[in-house]
C-alpha cells in the first residue's frame, strides 16, 4: 500500500502550478506535432531538448511525456479525415476510421478516437505504476524467438484483413516485404535492392510509404471524378459530431483490448506502437460478431488501434524508467535527456530519484484528462475540416504530404520517393489489391527478418528453438490457428453446401 | 478492370518475384553463423512468383466463364495526369523551392483537372502557398523545400 | 603620387595588415554536424562540447547542433563535400566514419576526402557479462569458449564494427571461437545480456555504469590502454594476459574539403585550448573517455594507419573490403 503514498507524494509534485503548466505545454505540443504528418514527437523532443537545459529535471520530464502521449492523441485526426496517417502508429485508424468519415460519422470516430486514447492512455499510467517490476522481468525473457514469433502472429493478421482475395492480400504483404528488406543488412552490411543509390542506404521510411500508399493513393483515385466541391459528408447532428452511447457500449471490448495489447507489447523493447496497433485491430476483428463489416467503418476498428498505441507509450516507459533500456526510438531521446540533465538512468533510478518518477506517474494521469478535456471539444471543430471544397482540399493534402515526407528527412530523395509511392497506392486501388498487408509487411518485414536470423544464430541453426521456449512456442501456434482458422470456415460451408 | 487487371499485375509481380530470386543469389544463403541476407529474399521471391502464377490462372480460369469489365480509361488518364503534375511538382522543387512549386502545381488542379474558374485557382493557389508559409517556416519553425530562388 | 594620397595609402596598408595577419576568425554561428541522430552518440558529445564551449567562452560565435543521419555516416560525410570551402562547418567523426566507406561500395567519400582537424577521445569500452554468470575473468570465458566452440554467444552491433574487430583478435590470438549475434541498439543489446539469452557483450563504459552499480553485471576486462579509473578492478586486456592491440573508439573533429590553411589553424589552436579547460575534463570524467587529443598531422598518421589496420582485419574475417 506504500504505492498509494507514493502516488500521494507523486500527485502534490505534479500538481504544482509550474509543472501543471509544462504538462500542458506538452499535451498542447504533443497534440499539434500528432496531427502533421510526418513531424513525429522524437524529432520534437530532440528539438527542445538544448531548452530543456535550463530547467528543473522534474518539469522537464513531465513535458517531454507530454508531448510523447500527446501525440498519439492528434495522430487520429488526419487519419481520420484525409486517409493521411499523422503518426507511424494511426495507420491502422486509417482503415475504418476513414470509412467511417466517408459515411457521414466524422465527429463520431474522432471522438471515438480521443475516449479510447483517454481510457488507454491511463491504463498504461496504472499498469507502469503498479506492475513494472515484474513486467520489466518479463520484458528481459522476451528474446529473439519470442520476437519472431510476435511478428508472425502479426502477420497472420493480412489473413484477417485480407478481404475479398486471399492470394492479393499475401502478394501485397510480399511486396511489403520486400520494401522492408531494401537498404543495408544488419548482420552482415551488405547492400539489398539499393540500386547502386547512396540515399538508399538506410531503407526507405516508414512515413514515405504509408503517406504515399493511403493519402496519395486516396486522392489520385479521387481525382478521377471531375466534381471539384464537397469531398466527404459534413457529420450533421449530434449523432455524427460525437459517439453515441451505443458506440461506447460496442467498443467496451475494444477499450480492453487496445489498453492490454498495446501496453504489453509497449513493454518489449524493440516492438513499436504500429505492430501493437496491427495485433490489437486484428484481435478486434477475430472476436466480432461481425467481423465482415470490419474496413467499412466500425467504430471499434477505430477505438482498438487507438488504444494500443495510447496505451504503449506508458508500455514503453516500463523498461526506461526500470532497466535504462529504452524500448523506441522516442524513448532512447529521453534516455540521452536523463542523461544530459544528470540522471542516472538504469534499475536505480526509481530508488534514487522517487520525487521524479511518481511525479511523473502522476502527471501522466493528469495528462490524460487534459488530452481529453483539449480533444473531444475540438472534435466538431476539426469535422468542420470537411466543409472544405475537394479543389482546395486535396491540393492540400499533396502539400501536407509534401512536407510531412521533408520534414522527417529533409530529402528530396524521400519526396520523390512519396510519388512513386503514391502511383502504387493508386494502381493497387484500381488493381483491387488491399493496402493495409502492404504496410503490415512492411513494418514487421525486417524485424522479423532480423529476429529469425538472431534466433539461429543463437540455436546454431537449431529451428527448434523457436518451439523449445514456451513463449513463442505459444505465440506460433496462434499463428497457426488464425492461419487455418478460415480454411475450416471453407470447408464446414463446403460441407454444409455438400449436404444441403 | 479486375480481371483484365489481374492478369497483368500477376505478371508483373511474378516478374519482380523473378528479380528478387536473382539477386537474392547473389548474396550468401547461409553463412557460419546463420542465414545470410540472400535467405529472406529467396524465400519471399519463391512465394511471389508462386502466388501470382496461381493469380494469373485464376484469372484466366474466370475469364473464360464471366466476362471482362470495360476499362475507363478516361478516369485513369485523368488521375495519371493529377499524379504527372505532381511529379513535375516535386521535379521542380530544387529549382522553384516549395512555395513556387506548390503554386502552381495547385493552379494545375483548380484550373485543369476541378475545371474551376481562372480567379478561383488562382485565389486557391496563392491562399495555400500563404498557408503553407504561415504554418510551416513560421509558426512551426519546419523548413520548406528552397528553391535557387532563395524561398 | 601626390603625397596626401601616399600617406592615405600607407594608413590603409597599415591597418589592413594586422587583419590579414590575424588569420581567420568566426562570423556568424557554426554548423556543428553529428550522423548520429538526437540522443546518440556523436550527438551527445557534440552538444557537450557546444556547450562548454559557451560556458569557456572560448568562440565569439554560437555553435548549432546539425543531425545529418543515415547511410551509417556517409550522409553527414556527403553534406560536408557539399559544403566544400565553408569555413563555418564542422563535424563529429567517430570510428563509423573510417570503416563504413571501406565495406560499402555506395559510401564512396573517406576521411582522406575530407579535412581532419584534431582527434579528441578514445572510447574504451568494457567486456561484461551477466552477474550470476560462471566466468570471473576473461580468461574464465575463453576457456569456456575453447571447450564449446561456437556454443557461447556475444551480443553486438554489426559486423566491422567494434564488437567484431575485437572479437576477431581475441579469437585470433586463442584459438577459441564464439557465436556474434548483431542486434540493432545498444538496449536490445544489453536486454539480451540480462535476459541470459547472450553469454557476453562488449559495451561502453557509460551505458554499462548503471547496470553494474545496480549489481546486475560483471565487468571482465577494459579495451583501453590504463585501467579505467570508474572501474578499477578491470584489468585491461593486456594485463590479463592477452597479447591483443588495444581497439580504440576515435572520436574528433574534422571539416569540410577546401578551406583555407588559416581555419584549419584556427580550429586546431582553439580546441589545443579547449581541451585543457575544466568543462572539458567534466566531458572526459562524465563520458568515461579517454583523452586523445591529437593534432591534425598526426591525426592524418593515425586515420591511415587505422584505416590499413582496419583493412587488415576485415580482410582476415572473410569480409570483403571494397576501398
Amino acid at each position: 500500500m506504500e504505492v498509494i503514498v507514493y502516488l500521494l507524494q507523486g500527485f502534490a509534485v505534479a500538481l504544482s502550478p509550474l509543472n501543471l503548466m509544462w504538462c500542458f505545454i506538452g499535451c498542447f505540443l504533443g497534440t499539434v506535432i500528432g496531427i502533421l504528418p510526418g513531424l513525429g514527437p522524437a524529432a520534437t523532443i530532440a528539438m527542445l531538448l538544448p531548452l530543456t537545459f535550463k530547467m528543473d529535471p522534474t518539469g522537464a520530464v513531465i513535458m517531454l511525456a507530454g508531448i510523447y502521449y500527446g501525440s498519439k492523441y492528434g495522430g487520429s485526426t488526419t487519419s481520420i479525415l484525409l486517409n493521411v496517417p499523422g503518426e507511424s502508429a494511426s495507420v491502422v485508424t486509417c482503415i475504418d476510421g476513414y470509412q467511417m468519415a466517408k459515411r457521414g460519422r466524422a465527429g463520431a470516430a474522432l471522438g471515438i478516437a480521443a475516449i479510447a486514447s483517454f481510457i488507454a492512455g491511463t491504463v498504461g499510467v496504472l499498469g507502469l505504476m503498479l506492475v513494472a517490476p515484474p513486467l520489466a522481468k518479463f520484458a528481459l525473457s522476451f528474446s529473439s524467438p519470442e520476437y519472431f514469433a510476435l511478428m508472425c502472429l502479426g502477420l497472420a493478421m493480412v489473413v484477417l484483413l485480407a478481404g475479398e482475395s486471399m492470394t492479393k492480400a499475401l502478394l501485397a504483404m510480399l511486396v511489403g516485404l520486400w520494401i522492408a528488406g531494401m537498404g543495408t543488412d544488419l548482420f552482415t552490411s551488405t547492400s539489398r535492392f539499393t540500386f547502386g543509390n547512396a540515399e538508399m542506404l538506410d531503407g526507405i521510411d516508414f512515413v514515405v510509404v504509408a503517406i504515399g500508399v493511403f493519402a496519395l493513393g486516396e486522392v489520385l483515385g479521387n481525382m478521377e471524378g471531375r466534381s471539384g466541391t464537397q469531398m466527404l459528408p459534413v457529420p450533421k447532428g449530434l449523432r455524427n459530431l460525437l459517439p453515441t452511447w451505443q458506440d461506447l457500449k460496442d467498443c467496451r471490448f475494444a477499450f480492453f483490448n487496445g489498453s492490454v495489447i498495446g501496453f504489453l507489447i509497449g513493454v518489449l523493447p524493440g516492438a513499436g506502437s504500429t505492430i501493437a496497433s496491427f495485433i490489437s485491430y486484428g484481435i478486434e476483428k477475430a472476436v466480432s460478431r461481425h467481423p465482415e463489416k470490419f474496413g467499412t467503418g466500425v467504430v471499434e476498428g477505430v477505438a482498438a488501434p487507438e488504444g494500443a498505441n495510447n496505451a504503449e507509450t506508458g508500455g514503453a516507459m516500463v523498461p526506461l524508467l526500470t532497466l535504462g533500456i529504452p524500448g523506441s526510438g522516442t524513448t532512447a531521446i529521453l534516455l540521452a535527456a536523463f542523461i544530459l540533465w544528470g540522471l542516472r538512468p538504469g534499475p536505480l533510478m526509481i530508488q534514487d530519484n522517487p520525487t521524479l518518477f511518481w511525479g511523473l506517474v502522476a502527471s501522466m494521469y493528469i495528462g490524460n484528462v487534459m488530452l481529453l478535456v483539449l480533444n473531444l471539444p475540438l472534435v466538431p471543430l476539426f469535422a468542420q475540416i470537411l466543409r472544405l471544397p475537394a479543389y482546395v482540399l486535396y491540393p492540400a493534402i499533396f502539400g501536407i504530404s509534401i512536407v510531412g515526407v521533408y520534414s522527417t528527412s529533409s530529402s528530396l530523395f524521400d519526396v520523390w520517393m512519396l510519388g512513386a509511392f503514391g502511383l502504387i497506392g493508386y494502381a493497387m486501388r484500381k488493381l483491387e489489391y488491399p493496402s493495409a498487408p502492404l504496410i503490415l509487411g512492411f513494418v514487421l518485414g525486417d524485424g522479423m527478418e532480423r529476429a529469425l536470423r538472431q534466433s539461429l544464430m543463437m540455436s546454431q541453426g537449431d529451428l527448434s528453438i523457436l518451439v523449445s521456449r514456451p513463449i513463442s512456442a505459444t505465440m506460433l501456434f496462434l499463428t497457426v490457428l488464425i492461419l487455418v482458422a478460415p480454411l475450416f470456415k471453407k470447408a464446414n460451408a463446403w460441407r454444409v453446401r455438400a449436404l444441403g | 478492370m479486375a480481371k483484365s487487371g489481374d492478369i497483368v499485375s500477376g505478371a508483373v509481380l511474378a516478374g519482380l518475384g523473378v528479380f528478387i530470386i536473382v539477386e537474392a543469389r547473389g548474396w550468401e544463403y547461409a553463412g557460419p553463423d546463420g542465414p545470410g541476407p540472400g535467405f529472406f529474399p529467396l524465400w519471399y521471391g519463391v512465394c511471389m512468383v508462386a502466388l501470382s502464377v496461381l493469380l494469373v490462372a485464376m484469372s484466366l480460369a474466370q475469364r473464360a466463364s464471366v466476362p471482362a469489365e470495360p476499362v475507363n480509361w478516361r478516369e485513369i488518364g485523368r488521375a495519371l495526369a493529377a499524379w504527372a503534375g505532381l511529379a513535375l511538382c516535386v521535379g521542380f522543387l530544387k529549382i522553384l523551392g516549395f512555395l513556387l512549386a506548390f503554386g502552381l502545381f495547385t493552379f494545375f488542379l483548380v484550373a485543369v483537372m476541378y475545371r474551376r474558374p481562372l480567379g478561383t485557382a488562382a485565389a486557391v493557389s496563392v491562399g495555400a502557398a500563404l498557408g503553407f508559409y504561415l504554418l510551416f517556416p513560421l509558426a512551426l519553425n519546419v523548413a520548406l523545400p528552397i528553391g535557387k530562388l532563395g524561398f | 603620387m601626390r603625397p596626401i594620397s601616399f600617406i592615405v595609402a600607407l594608413t590603409l596598408v597599415a591597418i589592413a595588415s594586422p587583419i590579414a595577419a590575424q588569420g581567420f576568425k568566426p562570423t556568424k554561428p557554426i554548423e556543428f554536424v553529428t550522423h548520429t541522430g538526437p540522443g546518440g552518440g556523436g550527438d551527445v558529445l557534440a552538444r557537450a562540447i557546444a556547450g562548454a564551449m559557451e560556458k569557456e567562452k572560448l568562440m565569439p560565435v554560437r555553435m548549432q547542433v546539425l543531425n545529418k543521419t543515415g547511410g551509417g555516416g556517409h550522409t553527414a560525410m556527403s553534406y560536408l563535400v557539399e559544403k566544400r570551402g565553408d569555413t563555418h562547418t564542422i563535424a563529429v567523426f567517430t570510428g563509423l566514419w573510417f570503416t563504413n566507406p571501406l565495406m560499402r561500395p555506395e559510401a564512396n567519400i573517406t576521411l582522406k576526402d575530407l579535412t581532419p582537424l584534431v582527434r579528441l577521445v578514445l572510447e574504451p569500452a568494457m567486456l561484461a557479462v551477466k552477474n550470476d554468470a560462471p566466468y570471473k575473468t576473461l580468461k574464465d570465458f575463453i576457456d569456456a569458449a575453447k571447450q564449446n566452440p561456437g556454443q557461447l554467444k556475444q551480443s553486438a552491433g554489426s559486423i566491422g564494427a567494434r564488437d567484431w574487430v575485437v572479437r576477431q583478435l581475441l579469437m585470433k590470438n586463442t584459438g577459441a571461437s564464439w557465436a556474434y549475434i548483431s542486434f540493432p541498439g545498444g538496449g536490445e543489446r544489453i536486454a539480451a545480456l540480462l535476459g541470459g539469452h547472450v553469454n557476453i557483450m562488449l559495451i561502453e563504459p557509460q551505458e554499462a555504469g548503471e547496470h553494474i552499480r545496480a549489481g546486475n553485471m560483471r565487468v571482465l576486462a577494459a579495451i583501453s590502454e590504463q585501467r579505467l579509473p570508474a572501474f578499477p578492478s578491470a584489468p585491461t586486456l593486456k594485463e590479463a594476459g592477452f597479447d591483443v592491440p588495444n581497439v580504440p573508439q576515435p572520436r574528433g573533429i574534422l571539416a569540410p574539403p577546401g578551406i583555407p590553411a588559416e581555419a584549419v589553424a584556427y580550429w586546431e589552436d582553439l580546441f589545443a585550448k579547449f581541451v585543457k579547460t575544466p568543462s572539458w575534463r567534466k566531458i572526459l570524467e562524465d563520458g568515461l573517455f579517454e583523452d586523445g587529443f591529437q593534432r591534425s598531422a598526426e591525426l592524418n598518421k593515425f586515420i591511415d594507419q587505422y584505416s590499413e589496420t582496419t583493412r587488415g582485419i576485415l580482410r582476415e574475417g572473410g569480409i570483403k573490403v571494397v576501398r
